[in-house]
């Protein structure tokens, strides 16, 4: 065997042995899955009955950061005032827009200065002043110069009274009893430190009042592909994690968290894009170099609607900038794999993301590419080209499946056969070109955060159909 | 080929899903369309003097439903429900649940026996509630509770102490239905708890509104754990403790001074307004806040007096909290 034949067939097993680790990966993921989906059915009955208050709750502050969301900040901010939980303050953090944001909120909710004793317990941006609602007491809205999503998101934790804060994002669709759900894990264990829920795509649905009133499927292709992209990383990719205690991304669009743990972990990093993956790793790795025994959970329930982009553009711009947020919480989190006590998150998740996800797009792509040129110029045999693409695309589609599968057996979300029909035509489709279009975007993600510096509030495109509905 | 049967098979299993949901779904509704206008007669008045037969196949639906409707309603309307469910021997199938079900059925014969204060699923309840499985395990001291709040209390009130897994929130609403016999049972209980089952037996106090003696708050207060001086602090009520609680509003640990300062606020005289003042100045934010508040908060300030207090701080930090609090009392 010469030098060329053995460089080649080396490859060939890397590329073939990636996608099995890959993919076996993610199947063991969605055992686990199974295992908690099929647990937590078992109780829904306590779910489906009429929930009673003891006013024992931990209260909660809802932060919303905002920034140029004039259009539909109100709705927003009306949506949240209704939801169900007994005591709840909301916080939105003006940060620095350019156009009528305050002003909006100023107008809708009659607001008026308010001279709050300020507590800076985290380093932001100045703070030009604090309104009061005359109409809701609950509500607060902090007018800050223009520091990013992270620093409003500390503004707010300031600013908050309560000792569980949830980040939302001044889009979201939320649930009426989003925070009911996401708070149960904090009622029955005391050491668990965070939560996440389910984020779903609103596309194709009807939103009524600023909340989700019928669900349907988008008509564009780019929504489909993402409904099911997102039923794969929240359904197995999130809950397999949490059952081990390994998760290391909570959703930027609703989070619920310990606020103490938070500020003792210094806050969201101001600056980085992957704000909400950064301040989970470093949680871990606090809590982990402390010995402190804590639980970061995540609840399956659906409980936050968003809008998915429905153009190329703008959806290659959001991955890119999820690329290099990825990169910027890993990078800057490497303690967790070295930390002596480093457990599931810095042993198991951390080297998993940075395998699959971190240098995923670097592997998969070279991958596709030196087998279609191996095998096209005759340097591998057919038989190694047609495992590769089993490996590559066959349990590419297995995993989509899976993915519909535990969406099936627990929440049956999309009602309707057409739906079911769709979205199983979906899981098949999107792994002829989306998913390896995807892996060049999270390249271009990788490489822009290897020579680029630092990036800001990403704009992205929003239909907002749903919001016609109102 | 082995990826293309697994898919297939995936597929198969999502049609089973799917076809099984609809077939529990279409049950489901004849049940409800049967029995719904029954239990609502039963609800608003007297259970009708015939009642269909309910066969095994409804029973968990007709179960649901009769939880369902249990859940919204109180007094003789929840009589009614459990005349039918008596009627249609629902104990008796709960019972059966119980012992042979899955973990979900056990789960709904468990709110169903607790509804139905059904005293012969006793031992089983017993067995239940002392299980590792938090949701169960809760539900069934529930049920418990529901049956005969008494013995319940005297069985089960040393495990609700130690069982860190039960959420407080949900322990309290349970023992709200039997306060009485829970304030009896702390109030003799409490004085030879373990400490590390006191602080726990405080905070269901404390939820429950239940009076703890004087004298047992007044050794607490001194307690060495700041949490268990916190927790005695906030259960503290009569005038008699001032001055221990006065003590404390120089606490090392700021969650002391915090709890100190509402207290003296709920039962202070005139003299604290000085010791409060000096509060404003504290290094922790919710001292000053809390202080502020119980400032603002005396009944016997006449109106103006607190707005006065402004001006007469000289610290910046102590006067923002002040001009906060009073907005904030401004607002309600």
């Amino acid at each position: 065997m010469n030098t060329q034949q053995m460089i080649v067939e080396f490859v060939t097993w890397f590329v073939l042995v990636y996608f099995i680790l890959l993919n076996g990966g993610y199947l063991l993921l969605n055992l686990l899955s199974i295992v908690s989906l099929h647990r937590k059915g078992q109780e829904r009955i306590l779910d489906d009955l009429p929930q009673a208050y003891s006013g024992l709750e931990p209260p909660i502050s809802l932060l919303v950061p905002a920034f140029n969301e004039e259009a539909t900040i109100a709705a927003s901010v009306r949506s949240m005032l209704q939801l169900a939980y007994s005591e709840l303050e909301i916080i939105v953090i003006n940060d620095g827009s350019k156009d009528r944001t305050l002003d909006v909120l100023k107008e809708e909710f009659e607001l008026v200065p308010f001279p709050e004793a300020y507590r800076v317990r985290l380093a932001t941006r100045p703070v030009n002043g604090i309104f009061r609602s005359t109409r809701y007491p609950n509500l607060r809205v902090i007018d800050k110069v223009n520091g990013g999503k992270a620093d409003s998101l500390n503004a707010g934790i300031n600013a908050s009274r309560y000792p569980l804060f949830c980040g939302v994002d001044a889009d979201s669709i939320l649930q009426r009893d989003s925070l009911q759900r996401v708070v149960k894990p904090f009622l029955n264990d005391a050491t668990v430190v965070a939560t996440g829920g389910t984020v779903r795509v609103a596309n194709g649905c009807e939103v009524s009042g600023g909340f989700l009133t019928r669900v349907g499927l988008p008509s564009n292709i780019w929504a489909l592909f993402q409904v099911v992209e997102y039923l794969r990383a929240f359904l197995f990719g999130r809950l397999g994690w949490s059952a081990v205690n390994g998760m290391l991304i909570i959703s930027g669009a609703f989070g619920l968290f310990r606020k103490e743990v938070v500020i003792e972990a210094g806050g969201y990093r101001p600056k980085t894009i992957g704000e909400d993956m950064e301040l989970v790793v470093r949680m871990h790795r606090l809590l982990r170099s402390r010995r402190q025994p804590y639980r970061i959970e995540f609840v399956p329930d659906p409980v936050c609607w968003t809008e998915a982009p429905e153009d190329r553009k703008t959806l290659r711009n959001q991955r890119i900038r999820w690329q290099r947020g990825l990169s910027e919480s890993l990078a800057a989190n490497w303690g967790l794999v070295f930390n002596r006590n480093g457990g599931t998150p810095g042993w198991l998740a951390f080297p998993f993301m940075v395998l699959f996800e971190w240098l995923g797009p670097l592997v998969e792509l070279g991958g596709y590419i030196f087998m279609a040129i191996a095998f096209f110029s005759g340097l591998i045999s057919w038989q190694a080209f047609a495992v590769f693409l089993f490996v590559a695309i066959g349990l590419g589609i297995l995993l989509s499946a899976s993915g519909l599968l535990l969406e099936e057996m627990s929440f049956h979300i999309y009602p309707e056969p057409r739906h079911l029909a769709m979205l199983a035509l979906v899981v098949v489709l999107e792994n002829f070109g989306y998913r390896q279009i995807n892996s060049w975007w999270r390249l271009v993600g990788l490489y822009r955060w290897a020579t680029e510096g630092e990036a800001s509030w990403g704009a992205m495109t929003r239909k907002g159909n749903w919001q016609r509905k109102v | 080929m082995g990826a293309l049967a697994l898919t297939l098979l995936l597929g198969a299993q999502i049609v089973y899903l799917r076809m099984s949901l609809r077939r529990h779904e279409r049950l489901e509704k004849a049940v409800i369309a049967t029995w719904r206008p029954l239990l609502m007669a039963a609800v608003a008045d007297a259970p009708p003097a015939d009642l269909p037969a309910l066969p095994s196949r409804e029973r968990i639906p007709f179960l649901r439903l009769w939880l369902h409707l249990h859940q919204s309603v109180r007094g003789e309307a929840s009589a009614g429900l459990n005349t039918v469910g008596l009627r249609l021997e629902c104990d008796a199938i709960a019972r059966g649940l119980l012992r042979d079900g899955n973990r979900a059925e056990r789960l709904l014969a468990v709110l169903v026996s607790g509804h139905l204060r059904d005293a012969s699923a006793w031992p089983e309840l017993m067995r239940l509630a002392r299980s590792a499985d938090s949701a169960v395990a809760m539900q069934a001291f529930w049920a418990l509770v529901q049956v005969d709040a008494e013995q319940a209390m005297k069985e089960m009130m040393p495990v609700v102490l130690r069982r860190e897994d039960w959420a407080m929130s949900q322990v309290a609403g349970i023992l709200q239905d039997a306060r009485e016999v829970c304030a009896s049972y702390l109030s003799d209980a409490l004085m030879q708890l373990e400490p590390e089952h006191l602080l726990r037996a405080l905070h269901v106090a404390e939820a429950l509104r239940v009076a703890v003696p004087a004298g047992l708050l007044a050794a607490l207060l001194h307690h060495e754990d700041a949490e268990m001086a916190a927790a005695a602090l906030r259960l503290t009520h009569d005038p008699a403790l001032l001055p221990d609680a006065r003590v404390h509003l120089a606490h090392p640990d700021w969650r002391v001074r915090v709890q100190a300062a509402k207290a003296v606020g709920r039962i202070g005289d005139r003299s604290d307004i000085e010791r409060l003042r000096a509060m404003l100045g504290d290094r922790e934010w919710w001292v000053r806040y809390r202080a502020a508040q119980a400032l603002a908060g005396l009944p016997f300030l006449p109106p103006g007096e607190a707005e006065a207090l402004v001006s007469t701080v000289d610290d910046r930090f102590a006067a923002d909290m002040l001009r906060h609090v009073l907005a904030e009392r401004e607002a309600r």
